[in-house]
């Protein structure tokens, strides 16, 4: 019994570290993807296929090759041309490339959520003498918040289990800890499964969460 | 004072609007009657810019408003509209659906902005719902809401696109009612309606339209008492 506490404790010491990426991550997300959303919905033809690609690429693509591009490929593209440039910790690096990666899927929530407001809300402000930014910015998005509440919840979610192949660039969160500990010890199945229970620990109440902000939404749906 | 000349609007191969010639004089209430589909609504929609005009011109107070590099949000700015569905901004209170576009457009004052709004809401008689959310008015409270927001802006015209038809019949009235105060106060006013009784009390003149021109226009009087055209005589049987 002891060695499944000790694996426990073991994952939980990464704990601080996988929230501290994700939260970043996701802010950074949310507001890089409030970008990428307005880019897609661009009336410039150009600009639309641009944030597009973006989108595709990296949806496209695994995070762990991301990471792996970000940490490992990047320094070694600069200092071919030149930059003297290393990542100092894993830490930044980590919550560039979730925050990158989040941004993606993130547009596409914000995309959907601004698409869902009523297009007679943009007409109102608009015959108030609301320029198109201005409406954006007091009716349109806040409502969209709103709408997207939940989605960004589970973007939350999936991103904090996602930072788990952040232990491929060294990263010592959750998954790397136990994953350490292993090495040292052979004690594989109570670290991994302390991993599994610490993951759940933030997973389960965080999806209860969400559950609670989509039945407040049905709720002011129906009332308005 | 609006001058419409020769509007046309299309949607797809859809011709919505099909050669409209029509002044709206400083002042004047017009109701706009007719069938459903026959373009009512888009050509009030036309007038600021809601709609882009196909081809043809639209001057207000002889400025035209439908060329390239006309500030569209100041014209407006002139203009209130009133919709079917109120369109209140569901994340603000009473008060502040009103003092937001004042307060953000205008560059008036908050507090000053909010004083005009009470004085809107004791006009429209809500002045005890400013503190309370859309959701928690009734129908005919949330449009009432919805022109006090328009005229917070000061405008010198208002459009109104079926200000009623959305609401329960014992709710038309009080909406009415306020519609009926502001001719009084010398407002250019354009209403499309289905409310004939109305349109027959407080406008100067009625257009009526349909399949996407004005088929036949004048006084109430001569409208609904004695009108000329044939589509004109078909529509109001069904509808008197």
């Amino acid at each position: 019994m002891e060695i499944y506490l000790k694996g426990i404790a073991i994952a939980y010491s990464g704990a601080l570290v996988t929230l501290q990426i994700t939260i970043f991550a996701v802010i950074m997300g949310v507001i890089v993807g409030l970008f990428v959303a307005l880019g897609k919905m661009s009336s410039i033809k150009l600009i639309r296929i641009i944030f597009s690609v973006y989108v595709e690429l990296l949806r496209g693509t695994p995070m762990v090759v991301q990471a792996l591009i970000i940490y490992y490929g990047l320094p070694m593209l600069l200092q071919d041309f030149g930059f003297n440039f290393r990542w100092e910790s894993p830490v930044f690096a980590s919550i560039l490339v979730c925050g990158i990666n989040s941004s993606a899927y993130v547009a596409e929530i914000i995309r959907g959520g601004l698409q869902a407001v009523d297009k007679g809300q943009m007409e109102a402000a608009r015959s108030l003498g609301m320029k198109h930014s201005q409406a954006m910015r007091f009716i349109i998005i806040p409502q969209a918040f709103r709408i997207i509440l939940p989605a960004l919840g589970n973007e939350f979610i999936t991103l904090l289990k996602e930072t788990a192949v952040l232990s491929v660039i060294t990263l010592t969160e959750v998954t790397r800890k136990s994953m350490l500990w292993v090495a040292a010890t052979f004690e594989a199945w109570p670290a991994y499964l302390g991993t599994a229970f610490v993951y759940l620990s933030f997973t389960i109440p965080l999806s209860r969460l969400v559950a609670v902000m989509e039945r407040r939404m049905a709720q002011s749906d129906r009332s308005k | 004072m609006i001058e419409v000349n020769n509007l046309t609007k299309e949607f797809g191969k859809l011709k919505v609007l099909q050669g409209i010639t029509e002044t709206i004089r400083e002042n004047e209430v017009v109701c706009v009657i007719g069938p459903s589909g026959s373009g009512k609504s888009t050509f009030l929609r036309c007038i600021n810019l809601l709609e882009i005009p196909t081809s043809g011109e639209i001057y207000i107070n002889g400025e035209q408003i439908n060329k390239k590099g006309v500030d569209i949000n100041r014209i407006r700015k002139k203009m209130g509209m009133v919709f079917q569905n109120f369109n209140l901004f569901p994340h603000m209170t009473t008060l502040q659906n009103i003092t937001i576009s004042p307060i953000q457009v205008n560059k008036t004052s908050k507090a000053e902005a909010e004083e005009q709004a009470m004085e809107l809401l004791k006009m429209v008689g809500l002045q005890d719902k400013a503190h309370v959310y859309p959701s928690a008015l009734s129908g005919g409270q949330k449009q009432r809401a919805a022109i006090a927001r328009a005229l917070a802006m000061k405008p010198e015209i208002m459009l109104f696109d079926e200000p009623t038809s959305a609401l329960d019949p014992e709710m038309v009235g009080e909406v009415l009612q306020v519609m009926k105060d502001l001719t009084h106060q010398g407002m250019t006013m354009v209403i499309v309606t289905h409310e004939m009784g109305f349109a027959r009390e407080v406008a100067d003149r009625v257009l009526f339209m349909d399949e996407g021109l004005i088929v036949e226009q004048g006084t109430p009087e001569e409208i609904f008492g004695n009108p000329k055209n044939e589509r004109t005589k078909s529509f109001l049987s069904k509808v008197l």
